[in-house]
């Protein structure tokens, strides 16, 4: 048994059980809302991608190798998310400090390599307004790109509430629900990466 | 808090979820990289491709949605479980319908030479 830690107890009450799974199952519900605004842009950048001007010949301008970087930098800080768990269950708080934090780090990497890509676009000319395809395109990719900026404030909000509370229910439950956030939005970056610049690159 | 994530329903059960984390990440890097050899060798004829890219998005799809979100069996997960599927619907409609309206209009505005020379003669010209 690991020592317990500031918590003063170390089960729910039924109310409080019932309280954070609904708070589970609200934010899961949240998060399909999510997933049908991702849907439509989607369908609009596939809509746009063909028909209109200069879409097809599009993929040329994007850089494929380092696109790859940036996939495997969020994927990778899905993985240590979900590490984080694993070690708050098991009472490690530093453990679970050193991952949020390595999680922090690699999505702030993603962050930077995406607004940079955005920099040298609208630098080379290519900005969202060039095109029907590369409005569809800033549009989609910088909503996610949004979300993962969202998702960073939360998650140093969380770090630091973990480093003065420890895993006090109220930190446990935000820890639950950003792991869900943070899951998903790699989810919708496998589509991203897919029909955006692999696709993009035929 | 020991067992939190169990009690709220987050996890399924309490076995297995590391080895699930780890599955999740190694298939998700193996079907990250194949694909992106595949296009980045041209490996395949363009249709095949295509197909091929698209098979291992929803293969990571899968991947993540049950290793990584922990949907699966669970009385906690199969509500989840209820939502998702009706949303996976919704994005279905909402991205095959879009697709096939615009596509089925865009033919439709470009007019192929027997119609354009049916339009000629009837008008005289432009």
């Amino acid at each position: 048994m690991m020592e317990t830690q500031a918590h003063a107890s170390d089960t729910l009450s039924p109310e409080e059980r019932a309280a954070d799974s609904t708070a589970v199952f609200g934010f899961w519900a949240y998060l399909m809302t999510d997933l049908v605004l991702f849907a439509s842009l989607f369908a609009v950048f596939a809509v746009l991608r063909g028909p209109a001007f200069g879409g097809s010949s599009m993929g040329n301008i994007f850089n494929l190798p380092y696109v790859l970087i940036e996939t495997i930098a969020l994927l990778t800080s899905s993985f240590t998310c979900g590490l984080a768990l694993l070690a708050a269950r098991a009472d490690k708080v530093q453990a679970a400090i050193l991952l949020l934090s390595t999680t922090f780090v690699l999505g702030a990497a993603f962050v930077g390599m995406e607004v940079s890509e955005f920099t040298r676009l609208v630098a080379q000319g290519y900005g969202p307004s060039h095109s029907g395809f590369l409005s569809a395109y800033f549009t989609l990719v910088g909503t996610h790109g949004l979300h993962v900026a969202v998702g960073l404030l939360w998650l140093l909000s969380l770090t630091i509430a973990i480093l003065k509370r420890g895993f006090s229910r109220g930190n446990m439950r935000k820890l639950a629900l950003f792991s869900l956030f943070w899951h998903f939005l790699d989810i919708v970056w496998i589509f991203i990466f897919t029909i955006v610049y692999l696709m993009g690159a035929l | 808090m020991k067992n939190y994530f169990e009690e709220i329903g987050a996890w399924p059960h309490s076995h297995g979820i590391a080895r699930a984390y780890v599955a999740g990440f190694v298939l998700s890097l193996a079907l990250t990289l194949g694909a992106y050899v595949l296009v980045a060798q041209h490996a395949l004829p363009q249709v095949r491709l295509v197909a091929a890219i698209v098979a291992a998005a929803l293969v990571q799809f899968i991947v993540q949605v049950v290793c990584f979100l922990h949907l699966g069996r669970g009385s906690a997960s199969r509500k989840r479980l209820v939502i998702f599927g009706f949303a996976i619907l919704v994005v279905g409609i909402l991205v095959s319908g879009s697709l096939w309206i615009m596509f089925s209009l865009n033919l439709r505005m470009m007019p192929d030479a027997s119609q354009m020379e049916q339009y000629m003669q009837s008008q005289g010209g432009f």
